[in-house]
């Protein structure tokens, strides 16, 4: 072990890094080489005056920021997920997982093999069989897709498009009922309706999902009515659920109707002593352009002086 | 006088142990990886409460590593961003094959990499950087000097000091930077930084040596 081998291998006994033979081995040269010495006080001097350039703290404001824009990414990705991934066939994850089963492999292509035969007997013999009359007179036809004419004849083909409109009664408390409202909450574009929906919705806003629902009306409806049937329906939350909390937090800074800004301030009482709600009504009382918020704003934060 | 010599007489006796809390500041921040596990099969299976407790463990420190990398509030953001949706994106995916935590930074350093490469091309001025608000920071205003009994002239010359150690820094290739970042402020061990880079203990343990080497010489001159 000379001079040469000590000097290449200072940088790693600094970080710590030696493995242990070559450790007790570099402080054993060290011990009677003064030039390997000088080199070894060198490097730890470097790194110690590394300490300079500190690494910076994050702000509680930084990180809170973040955190909420990133919510609302991973919930808008949730949503094309759930939107896109009923229909899109994941091939690569299948693959993955055939890969690592061939049995599962061979069972699957043994399957398919016998569901191809048993379709194709089905077909042949289903094809001599008559078809019955279509009942297409009783649903509504949404559009024409294609029209052709049998060459030299009378006769032509078209094909539709039909919708049948179906009826569903119960009790709000029936899961399939409240999938219907729940999906009415989000996808109709009639904005009384969603209203009628969220009213029935808002009285039951212990249900996760329900409460979800309210949280989206909050965020994205862009009727002033319904985010404030939904703001109402979330004021018990406020206090226990963080994400609650968050969405009245965004319509109080963002949201574009004064009326829905003025009752989510007013929903923040009980929780106005947490620090990401100060710091919030800090930057509102002073410089929100509505006199009121900023007059509240004051008055929330004068309520409790001694957390500052 | 060695160069690290005026070095360590600027920034003080304690400059090591001012150090000592941003090293290994990763390693300290997974205390409950044990959770993980449980935590990742949730997420896969649609959890995203799940998922938001994966990110509250990590985040910080991704901030602090995006941050000190880019040295611009904006640049973090993107990073922070782009990095947790990606790990969103594709958690279905993750196999168990390493720790969520060296899974989570490979994703991060990528992108630092991808933004240290872009930011070279550009040749962007290292003495001025950005604020979330997009204005410009000297980056003389990054380094503080938060010591009892601290005179102004000795907190000039850290400042200083750390301007230059900022601009030493972006002087290294990205990968010579990232390595240098991750051992030094980060306090990984460097078999570690080579599975976080797609490579091999042994060229980290190269590319550390390259980087301190460049760094200490260009410090010398500071005698």
């Amino acid at each position: 072990m000379d001079c040469d081998w000590i000097k290449d291998n200072i940088v790693f006994f600094v970080y710590d890094e030696l493995p242990d033979d070559a450790r007790f081995e570099f402080e054993q040269h060290i011990q009677r080489c003064i030039g390997c010495r000088r080199e070894l006080d060198a490097a730890r001097e470097f790194k110690a005056g590394m300490a300079a350039l500190p690494v910076q703290e994050i702000s509680p404001n930084f990180l809170t920021s973040n955190r909420m824009e990133l919510q609302e990414a991973v919930e808008h990705a949730q949503q094309q997920r759930s939107g896109w991934g009923m229909f899109v066939f994941d091939f690569a994850g299948w693959m993955r997982q055939v890969k690592l089963a061939p049995a599962l492999c061979s069972a699957l292509l043994m399957i398919g093999f016998a569901a191809g035969t048993l379709t194709t007997y089905q077909i042949v013999t289903r094809s001599q069989v008559p078809q019955p009359p279509s009942q297409a007179v009783e649903a509504a036809i949404t559009g024409i897709e294609s029209m052709a004419q049998q060459p030299n004849s009378n006769r032509v083909s078209i094909t539709y498009d039909t919708v049948v409109p179906q009826t569903k009664e119960g009790e709000i408390t029936d899961p399939a009922i409240q999938k219907l409202l729940l999906l009415a909450c989000r996808n109709n574009r009639n904005s009384d309706l969603r209203l009628g929906c969220i009213d029935i919705l808002k009285s039951q806003p212990e249900d996760t999902a329900v409460r979800e629902a309210l949280v989206y009306a909050l965020r994205y409806d862009r009727n002033p009515g319904v985010r404030l049937k939904a703001l109402d329906g979330l004021k018990g939350y406020v206090k226990d659920d963080v994400h609650v909390r968050d969405a009245v937090l965004e319509a109080l800074m963002h949201d574009t109707n004064a009326g829905v800004r003025s009752e989510a301030i007013g929903l923040l009482d009980p929780v106005k002593a947490d620090s990401s709600v100060r710091e919030a009504l800090q930057v509102l009382a002073e410089r929100d352009q509505n006199k009121f918020i900023r007059s509240e704003s004051k008055r929330y934060l004068a309520s409790t002086p001694n957390l500052d | 006088m060695p160069a690290e010599t005026a070095v360590l007489a600027a920034v003080g006796a304690n400059g090591a142990r001012r150090n000592s809390p941003s090293t290994g500041a990763m390693v300290s921040q997974a205390p409950s990886r044990v959770n993980d596990s449980e935590l990742i099969r949730a997420a896969q299976r649609g959890d995203r409460s799940a998922f938001e407790l994966l990110v509250r463990q990590y985040d910080q420190a991704v901030l602090r590593l995006a941050l000190h990398l880019t040295g611009s509030e904006a640049d973090a953001r993107d990073i922070y961003q782009e990095a947790f949706l990606k790990a969103y994106r594709h958690i279905p995916s993750f196999r168990f094959e390493c720790s969520f935590y060296t899974w989570i930074y490979r994703i991060v350093t990528n992108l630092c990499l991808d933004h240290l490469r872009k930011r070279q091309t550009r040749r962007e001025d290292p003495q001025t950087t950005m604020d979330a608000s997009g204005r410009e920071v000297d980056t003389l205003e990054r380094v503080s000097d938060d010591r009892a009994g601290a005179n102004p002239e000795r907190d000039l010359m850290r400042r200083e000091l750390g301007a230059k150690i900022a601009q030493a820094l972006t002087r290294l290739t990205p990968r010579e930077r990232m390595v240098f970042e991750l051992k030094h402020y980060q306090g990984l061990r460097l078999r570690t930084i080579g599975e976080m880079l797609n490579t091999t203990e042994e060229t980290a343990k190269n590319t550390l040596f390259r980087a301190t080497q460049k760094l200490r010489g260009a410090l010398a001159p500071m005698r």
